[in-house]
């Protein structure tokens, strides 16, 4: 029991209070999992909640950009369901996040697939889909 | 006030041409312009029809000005007299589209009509392109007309009134008038476009409208109209630079004749402005930041022709190119009016007043930035028809 609160915990500090819904279904998820036994195996229990989701590396890193860039307290949590525009993001904001992820990356975003961001988690996922082409 | 700051928190539906730039396909400046309604937009509220003409799609807000502040437009009205419609031209003194034009009443008419029309044909498609987008943008005169009379405080109330903003509207009315007129007559003259279309593309735009959400607020409606004239006055310079490097001197007067028209009006708009700063330095910096959070629209950007539903993008693409019109400009313009209005020294203001002064200020580098980005990595577009030009193609 203990090694799962380990990984709910860490699974928490990634996760979102916007919806207190959204946290708790998190938090059943990783515990429904970890019933299984697989104690020591963090990285499945990430792997099995969202198929083909980027590395939580990416997350964080795209996590910081968009910190910086709309300025957020150190209070305001920003995971990968953070939504640009609840975060207070204008459409500059979003481009000049787009804008330092490409420079973080090396990556090129075009700008059909940029269109298509709108989240935290979207922007890691098009960032490793992208380095995976390279 | 309150209204204004949940219309800058307003979510805005997000369309393809508004959220981002033109970073790798096209290296037109239409992030900066408003978004409009285009056949395939998911978020079209009815089904758009093909071959209809693009509607405003943000939600239209009016009144935003709290009735305590349209006073201070009643209060104005006597400085308005000396410092404003001082700027007017008298009728007496104006040039008219008749002195850049061939003289009808001449025996040497037909040979002013002949050399005019062999200047036009050393000038290129491309050229002509802007100049007619710039030309139809004029000739929806009544809908800028309009827009001045939905501002409270400010507005015409009989189309004859007597208070200074009225006498300023109907005389500014009037002398945008003849630029329309002017650019009409020689571009029907030239030869080297299709009238009709041209015609149809303003009986299209007239009908369209526009709403530059200003919301009946005239803090937001002259901040706009300042805008707005630096930017024609920019862009006519350039057509005036560019007829001329194309050897039609004649063309190049009349494109900076309308230049220094809206120099002028630019100054008298701007002046209300910085006293309205001077006045109610908070409410005006509020202002001025929510017009450029939303993005100062272009007045032409819901044009059509029966046949291109991205003619506007296509035509401020050749701007662009052209170096008429460009990104650089709108942050060169803004950062201009930031200058104009010392907006960077403002004291006093609220905690949200310093937000919108921080956020004006430090806007122009990063327009700069985002369009040094899009140039940088501007794939060649490719050319396109205009019907304008009897669908002859322009590179874009």
């Amino acid at each position: 029991m203990a090694s799962v609160t380990a990984s709910s915990v860490k699974f928490s500090s990634v996760s979102c209070l916007i919806k207190q819904n959204q946290v708790s279904n998190l938090k059943k998820a990783s515990l429904s999992f970890t019933g299984n036994g697989s104690q020591s195996r963090r990285l499945p229990v990430l792997r099995f909640r969202i198929t083909c989701a980027a590395k939580p590396e990416t997350v964080k890193k795209v996590v910081d950009i968009v910190r910086k860039q709309l300025a957020l307290p150190e209070d305001r949590d920003v995971c990968g369901e953070s939504k640009f525009s609840v975060l207070g993001a204008d459409s500059l904001d979003t481009v000049e996040i787009v804008m330092g992820l490409e420079e973080e990356f090396g990556i090129c975003v075009e700008e059909e697939s940029a269109q298509s961001i709108s989240t935290v988690q979207e922007a890691a996922d098009l960032i490793e889909e992208l380095l995976e082409k390279k | 006030m309150a209204m204004k700051l949940n219309a800058i928190h307003f979510p805005s539906p997000k369309f393809p041409s508004f959220a981002l730039p033109p970073a790798a396909s096209c290296r037109s400046p239409r992030f900066f312009m408003a978004s409009t309604l285009r056949s395939g937009s998911k978020e079209a509220e009815t089904v758009k029809k093909p071959f209809s003409p693009p509607r405003e799609v943000h939600v239209q807000v009016t009144h935003s000005l709290p009735p305590q502040k349209v006073e201070i437009f009643k209060s104005m009205e006597g400085w308005a007299e000396e410092n404003i419609l001082v700027h007017l031209k008298p009728v007496e003194k104006c040039w008219q589209p008749q002195d850049f034009l061939p003289d009808p009443t001449s025996d040497g008419f037909h040979d002013q009509v002949k050399e005019l029309r062999e200047r036009a044909r050393e000038i290129p498609d491309d050229y002509f392109v802007v100049l007619v987008g710039d030309m139809i943008t004029e000739e929806a005169l009544p809908t800028y007309q309009t827009m001045l009379n939905t501002l409270d405080g400010v507005r015409d109330e009989t189309g004859a009134s007597s208070t200074p903003w009225a006498v300023w509207t109907r005389a500014w009315t009037a002398e945008e008038n003849r630029h329309g007129d002017l650019l009409n007559k020689y571009l029907y003259l030239s030869g080297r476009v299709d009238m009709k279309q041209i015609e149809k593309t303003i009986q299209y735009l007239i009908g369209s409208g526009m709403d530059p959400r200003t919301e009946n607020n005239p803090y937001l409606g002259f901040i706009y109209t300042s805008f707005q004239e630096r930017a024609t006055f920019v862009s006519h310079g350039n057509t005036a630079r560019h007829a001329r490097d194309h050897g039609d001197i004649k063309l190049a007067q009349i494109c900076g004749t309308i230049a220094s028209d809206e120099k002028r009006h630019e100054t008298a708009y701007t002046k209300i402005v910085e006293k309205l700063f001077e006045i109610d330095p908070d409410g005006t910096v509020l202002a001025f930041a929510d017009m450029m959070k939303k993005k100062i629209s272009m007045p032409a950007h819901l044009m059509f022709d029966g046949r291109d539903d991205k003619l506007f993008d296509h035509f401020s693409a050749v701007a662009q190119r052209l170096g008429v019109y460009t990104a650089r400009d709108y942050a060169d313009i803004l950062e201009h009016l930031v200058a104009r209005w010392k907006v960077e020294n403002i004291t006093g203001l609220s905690a949200d007043g310093q937000k919108a002064q921080d956020y004006v200020c430090g806007l122009p580098p990063r327009i700069r930035r985002l369009e040094e980005r899009a140039q940088g990595r501007a794939k060649q577009a490719g050319k396109l028809p205009f019907s304008w030009i009897y669908d002859r193609e322009v590179q874009l």
